[in-house]
């Protein structure tokens, strides 16, 4: 044998290996970071802020919002290169709602949106404008409705709401475990998809009636899904059965073919 | 029965049937004191026989294409009646064939089955566990998914270390300069042709030299236990008053197999995703690398070894040096003692390599 030549062979496979870490290069900052996250106080602040947030979670930067050149220090503020600095305050709800267009439109039809401009609440007023979180019922907090009106109305919403919250949690959890399994879940999570994004049109909704009729009819869809992931349940629960059926087969034949094999000593 | 009698001897006056039955099984025989180690044979050339069959199987709906591979593995694990069992049989049964192929050189090895005359018999098993190696690693890129991907990359990576030819090694491996569509068409057309043709024709060559030597016989309970063996000539070592082959030992095997299925079938149905991570179930995407992949848990110890030496290349030299001593065993080793108990200095590097192998691959798990 070749001794060279077989080396190489026996290398090759041997050699799905390497400290990956490697792989895992760190992108490089953009301007804007570099800049203002060292600086101190209020002009490196929001930089702290979006580090925590769910825009910095999906690669969200700076620029995406606010325009500008990421990636060329000198000009990177420059208008001539799109950069929009922070809006004023009436003109909050449309420099957000380039992107979330649904939400932009339901805020607008609500009391809130209606009250732009005479003293009604801005999105940063409730999703504050750098450490934007993602968008659940804890946003709805006697802390926060307390800063423009009272809690009760707000508090019956959210306890309309509640329920339905825990459904899309706790059945994402389950699509989620599905899925690192190997299950096919895309119908599924478009499905659930399709259903959160619709409760979520209700959390601009101040109308209490509105909110518990839409609920009823949302949980229903949900319920759809659930019955789905019953009958996932039951499919991988018929599985094992079988399993421990045709295990307890193959441990008889061995026994089996043991004894026959004493008979012949 | 007359009928079955009428066949047999139908068949036997044109090719001697019953002749070969006497010669090959009923009057094959083996040592007494022959053991269920010896069953790991056929248990792989089972498990063997299996991985075709549900390979044969997965080629109906796999689609060897990087844009389709992904959703056709997806469209066989839930939409094909039984297409979950046949591809987790699949991929399990690759895994065992390692694991039973490890006992199996084990037993070989423990019980110096290894020495002269049988340094052929070594041989094509060894080159069977390097085309095992080989037969999993192309098989792993095939469902394209993240793991796949991400895996492949590094594996055909690792071939950049050799230097001078390095690059253009790890070019000609993928096809081009990064993994991608003709790394899948490659690997496609070596994990389903190329490699299971090369296992069968050394299963074959292995199989043939076990017939020509004849069994080893095992050195435990026996008063004599040196190689008797004095290379002056061909001589087949037969055992006579031993135990036929069939149906006593055919009966054990067969036991044997039973054993095997039930654990692997305890695996396919209890814990169907224990080889399997979440990074298996995602598309492979260029364009995002996992935070941690780990290879197969036979890999592991390469792994580790990798990540301990500085340099990629004396990495890959040590467990270069360490497969061809582990090759070139049957040559290396000429002393006559096959008795493992009577040989403390072969046991302790037995032993030692063992535990530096498990806690190579320990280290590289949880590193």
């Amino acid at each position: 044998m070749n001794l060279l030549g077989s080396l190489l062979v026996l290398l090759l496979p041997l050699a799905v290996l390497w400290p990956l870490a490697s792989f895992a290069a760190e992108p490089q900052e953009i301007v804007c970071i570099q800049c203002h996250g060292a600086m101190p106080g209020k002009i490196g602040e929001p930089v702290k802020l979006w580090k925590g947030s769910i825009h910095a979670e999906n690669g969200i930067a700076c620029n995406a919002c606010h325009g500008g050149d990421p990636k060329d220090a000198a000009n990177a503020m420059s208008p001539a290169r799109g950069f929009l600095g922070a809006p004023k305050e009436a003109a909050i709800p449309a420099f957000c709602g380039r992107c979330h267009v649904g939400v932009l439109k339901d805020y607008l039809a609500s009391a809130h949106g209606k009250a732009l401009g005479k003293g009604g609440p801005t999105c940063v007023t409730c999703h504050s404008n750098h450490l934007v979180v993602k968008a659940s019922l804890d946003i709805i907090n006697e802390k926060r409705c307390s800063q423009c009106h009272s809690y009760e109305r707000a508090k019956v919403i959210r306890a309309a709401m509640q329920e339905t919250e825990a459904m899309i949690v706790a059945i994402d959890k389950r699509i989620a475990a599905y899925k690192v399994q190997g299950t096919d879940t895309e119908s599924l999570e478009k499905g659930l998809f399709a259903v959160r994004n619709r409760f979520h049109t209700l959390f601009h909704n101040v109308d209490v009636g509105m909110v518990k009729k839409e609920s009823a009819g949302i949980q229903a869809d949900l319920k759809k899904i659930q019955d789905q992931l019953a009958a996932l349940d039951d499919s991988r629960q018929k599985r094992k059965i079988a399993g421990a059926v045709v295990v307890s087969a193959m441990l008889l034949l061995a026994l089996f073919a043991h004894l026959l094999r004493k008979t012949f000593d | 029965m007359a009928l079955f009698k009428r066949l047999i001897d139908w068949i036997d006056v044109r090719i001697g049937a019953r002749e070969i039955v006497a010669k090959e099984l009923t009057g094959y025989l083996l040592p007494r004191n022959i053991n269920a180690w010896y069953s790991m044979g056929s248990i792989l050339l089972f498990i063997f026989a299996m991985q075709v069959v549900t390979g044969i199987l997965l080629l109906i709906y796999y689609v060897p294409d990087a844009d389709k591979a992904f959703k056709s593995v997806s469209f066989i694990m839930n939409e094909v009646p039984f297409g979950w069992l046949i591809r987790t049989c699949h991929a399990i049964g690759s895994n065992m064939m390692v694991l039973v192929l490890f006992l199996h050189m084990l037993s070989v090895l423990f019980m110096n089955s290894y020495k002269s005359p049988r340094e052929f018999n070594w041989l094509t098993g060894f080159i069977l566990f390097t085309l095992v190696q080989g037969i999993s690693l192309t098989g792993y890129l095939l469902p394209w998914s993240q793991l796949s991907f991400w895996a492949t990359t590094v594996a055909t990576n690792s071939a950049n270390a050799i230097p001078v030819a390095g690059p253009y090694l790890v070019e000609f491996l993928r096809g081009s300069k990064l993994v991608g569509p003709p790394t899948l068409g490659r690997f496609f057309a070596l994990h389903v042709a190329l490699i299971p043709l090369g296992m069968a024709a050394v299963v074959g060559a292995h199989l043939f030299f076990l017939q020509r030597t004849g069994v080893s016989t095992p050195p435990f309970g026996q008063k004599e236990t040196a190689n008797q063996w004095q290379g002056d000539g061909y001589r087949y070592e037969s055992h006579p008053g031993g135990i036929p082959f069939f149906p006593n030992y055919a009966l054990e095997d067969l036991r044997s197999i039973f054993i095997y299925l039930a654990c692997f079938l305890a695996v396919v149905f209890f814990a169907p995703n224990l080889f399997f991570t979440s990074d298996s179930f995602l598309p492979a995407n260029p364009l995002q690398t996992p935070a941690h992949i780990k290879p197969e848990w036979y890999f592991l110890a390469n792994y580790q070894t990798l990540k301990i030496f500085p340099n990629e290349f004396i990495g890959l030299s040590v467990q270069g040096a360490a497969m061809t001593f582990l090759a070139l065993l049957p040559f290396i080793d000429r002393t006559r003692e096959r008795h493992p108990l009577k040989r403390p200095l072969f046991m302790i590097c037995a032993v030692g390599g063992i535990l530096l192998w498990v806690g190579l691959s320990v280290w590289g798990h949880y590193s």
